[in-house]
């Protein structure tokens, strides 16, 4: 693909607050696929940045790179202090403090809810079993479904589901949440429920990415919304300033397809 | 205001027996032709069969054979030492049993072992004097490790290591510990033979369990080396027969380890042989099923923080497994039938003794030979294993399909 995007936009938080992830010239190639390129994006705590952009822009494979589920080649990426290398050690310390919600939930079949959520607690952080499953109830009660702690992920529906993978993630303690498209594979009548957690979440403090196309969920919490197209960011501004006035053209065209 | 009206029987010619097989047998004349001619000859060869066994064939042999079928040149007297062997290995058995006999297939199974037992048992009482004690005493164990098994399941997490201890000291006991003519004396392994060995040498599935697994695992490795001798391992092994691996054991193996070939009993290479043929097949199947474990699987472990140990034991290999089950059974069911290839290095299994018992002047001097008696008892026997394990195969899947979970 002939390089003819324009310069990059960097995508620098507010220098009021803290930051607790800065990405510095990050670019990511897929074999040949120059998937990101220059992305340069610092995130502070207690922020929820949005991102948005066309299928297949690199939404994921950004965030995925902030928890080293996916290798960069050029860049740097540190979270929380932590410089993501090779050193195994890094990964395993930014894993811990980073929550990641998934798509397509990926909870663990063959285990219970309970035992989902309390696995990496007693395994990673090495708490005892009744401190991990007091914290895991904990968090069930807050996401609502309280009642299904024995049962497995089978029988639940997607929102329960879903609402169980955010659980696991906030039980580990993260000081990060990453969301991949977290509604989208849910049916519209439950996409709500799942919306509701993630406020809740957001309006206590925490610091969120998340992909989604919710555009009503990131006026309402979002701080920074970043449109991405073509694997570079192309547009920062508040969630108003997209509704608004957008200034790119592509923008503008792939708003008027969601909105 | 109404009656109720109380339920009628369907009308005949729907309901019952005659009903089904109407619909089933007789339900148009292509399909009646079929099974009057399919009952004709089903008939005429049961018929044969049976007027065959009881008034023709000639069960002496057999019967008089019991003993090589069983344990082989094992001495008579020492035949304690197998028999405790068995009675420890279905008490272990009967714990399992016990402990999960809320589960339909681990009961089923164990109940259909100690049937066997049993019917051996009241033959032994009717007929053995010499075995009566030893038969009973095994049907016992059978009974008490059921109940032991019923009233503590905890014992459960006592079994590996029971397996173990009774691995160890079941070798011991069936090989002797002392030279001479002692109760422990050594029973050199060319005297093994029989249905105890074709037991033997099917547990070579066991082994090659955790090898299968180690080897799917390796062949996903990221480290070249183990990789691809990984890889060199299954694909070489699964590229030739069992028969050629039992020949490159009892030939080879004495060379590369260079010792005399009668210091290497004959069953341990030929266990080795199985072992790794097994082995090989069961990294492919266990392969499969880590390859049905979705990538989401494996994110999600990693990105709560599991390292990769914890992520395969955890994560993905109960999940793989549990896929492959069916498949592990029905490698099971045919490695216990490939057992009987041993004979080609000179080990004398079931099936092999049937062999050696027809060639007996007492088979010879019968009339036309003793040949379909002997091999009828043995596929019998064969049958009885390998079709109660095929049936717990499909419970099994049945299970595993019903709770996917
Ligand atoms: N593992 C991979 N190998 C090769 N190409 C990939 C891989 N993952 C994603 N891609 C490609 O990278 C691009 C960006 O993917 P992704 O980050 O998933 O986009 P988005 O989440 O914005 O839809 C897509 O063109 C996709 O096909
Ligand atoms: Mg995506």
């Amino acid at each position: 693909m002939p390089d003819t995007a324009p310069a990059a936009v960097r995508a620098d938080a507010p220098t009021d607050g803290q930051p607790i992830i800065e990405i510095e010239g990050l670019n990511k190639w897929f074999g040949e696929f120059h998937v990101l390129r220059d992305i340069s994006l610092s995130v502070n705590k207690g922020e929820v940045v949005v991102v948005i952009g066309p299928s297949g822009s690199g939404k994921s494979t950004l965030i995925r790179c902030i928890n080293h589920l996916e290798e960069h080649q050029q860049g740097r990426i540190v979270v929380d202090g932590t410089e993501l290398t090779d050193d195994v050690r890094n990964i395993d310390q930014v894993r811990r403090e980073t929550g990641m919600v998934f798509q397509s939930f990926n909870l663990f079949p063959h285990l219970t809810v309970l035992e989902n959520i309390t696995l990496a607690p007693i395994r990673v952080r090495k708490w005892k079993k009744s401190k991990a499953e007091e914290r895991a109830r904990f968090f069930l009660d807050k996401v609502g479904i309280p009642e299904q702690a024995l049962k497995f992920p089978g029988q639940l529906s997607g929102g329960q589901q879903q609402r169980v993978a955010i659980a696991r993630a906030l039980t580990m303690g993260p000081k990060v949440m990453l969301f991949d498209e977290p509604t989208s594979a849910l049916d519209p009548e439950v996409i709500g429920e799942v919306l509701e957690v993630m406020v809740a979440l957001a309006q206590e403090g925490m610091t969120m990415i998340v992909v989604t196309h919710e555009m009503g969920f990131a006026r309402e919490v979002g701080d920074r919304v970043i449109f991405m197209d073509q694997g570079q960011i192309v547009e920062v501004g508040t969630p108003e300033h997209f509704f608004l006035a957008p200034r790119e053209e592509r923008t503008k065209a792939f708003l008027s397809k969601i909105l | 205001m109404f009656e109720v009206i109380p339920p009628r029987p369907a009308p005949a010619g729907v309901a019952g027996i005659g009903g089904w097989i109407r619909r089933n047998l007789f339900s148009s004349p292509a399909n009646t032709l079929l099974t009057v001619v399919t009952g004709l000859f089903v008939g005429y060869v049961v018929i044969a069969v049976v007027a065959w066994a009881l008034f023709d064939a000639s069960w002496g042999q057999v019967w008089a054979n019991q003993r090589l079928f069983a344990v082989y040149r094992y001495p008579a007297d020492l035949l304690w030492r197998p028999m405790a062997v068995l009675a420890a290995m279905m008490a272990l058995i009967g714990v399992m049993g016990g402990a999960g006999r809320s589960n339909e297939i681990l009961r089923g199974l164990f109940w259909s072992l100690v049937g066997f037992v049993a019917v051996v048992t009241v033959i032994a009482i009717l007929f053995w004097p010499s075995a009566r004690v030893l038969w009973t005493g095994v049907l016992a164990a059978s009974v008490v490790g059921y109940a032991l098994g019923a009233a503590r399941p905890a014992l459960v997490r006592a079994l590996p290591w029971a397996w173990a201890a009774w691995l160890f000291l079941g070798f011991f006991l069936l090989y002797g510990v002392t030279p001479g003519s002692g109760l422990l004396r050594i029973v050199p392994a060319r005297d093994w033979g029989g249905f105890m060995l074709t037991l033997i040498l099917f547990t070579g599935i066991v082994p090659s369990f955790p090898l299968g697994v180690a080897l799917a695992l390796g062949r996903r490795s990221k480290l070249p080396a183990i990789k691809y001798t990984c890889i060199a391992f299954i694909e070489i092994v699964r590229g030739a027969p069992l028969i050629m691996w039992l020949f490159v054991a009892s030939l080879l193996l004495p060379l590369f380890l260079n010792t005399d070939p009668n210091n290497l009993p004959a069953i341990l290479r030929a266990y080795v042989a199985i072992t790794l043929f097994s082995a090989a097949y069961m990294a492919e199947n266990v392969r499969g099923g880590l390859q049905s474990v979705p990538r989401g699987q494996t994110e999600a472990a990693r990105a709560l923080g599991l390292g990769g140990w914890l992520t395969t034991s955890l994560i993905v290999l109960p999940q793989a497994l549990r896929a492959v089950i069916p498949a592990i059974v029905g490698q099971a069911i045919g490695l216990f039938k490939d057992t009987s290839l041993v004979f080609i290095v000179g080990l004398a299994d079931f099936f092999r003794v049937t062999e050696i018992v027809a060639n007996q002047p007492a088979s010879l001097r019968v009339t036309g030979g003793v040949k379909l008696e002997l091999y009828l008892f043995v596929a019998l026997i064969y049958f009885f294993f390998a079709y109660r394990m095929s049936i717990a195969s499909r419970q099994l899947e049945k299970q595993l399909g019903v709770g996917t979970r």
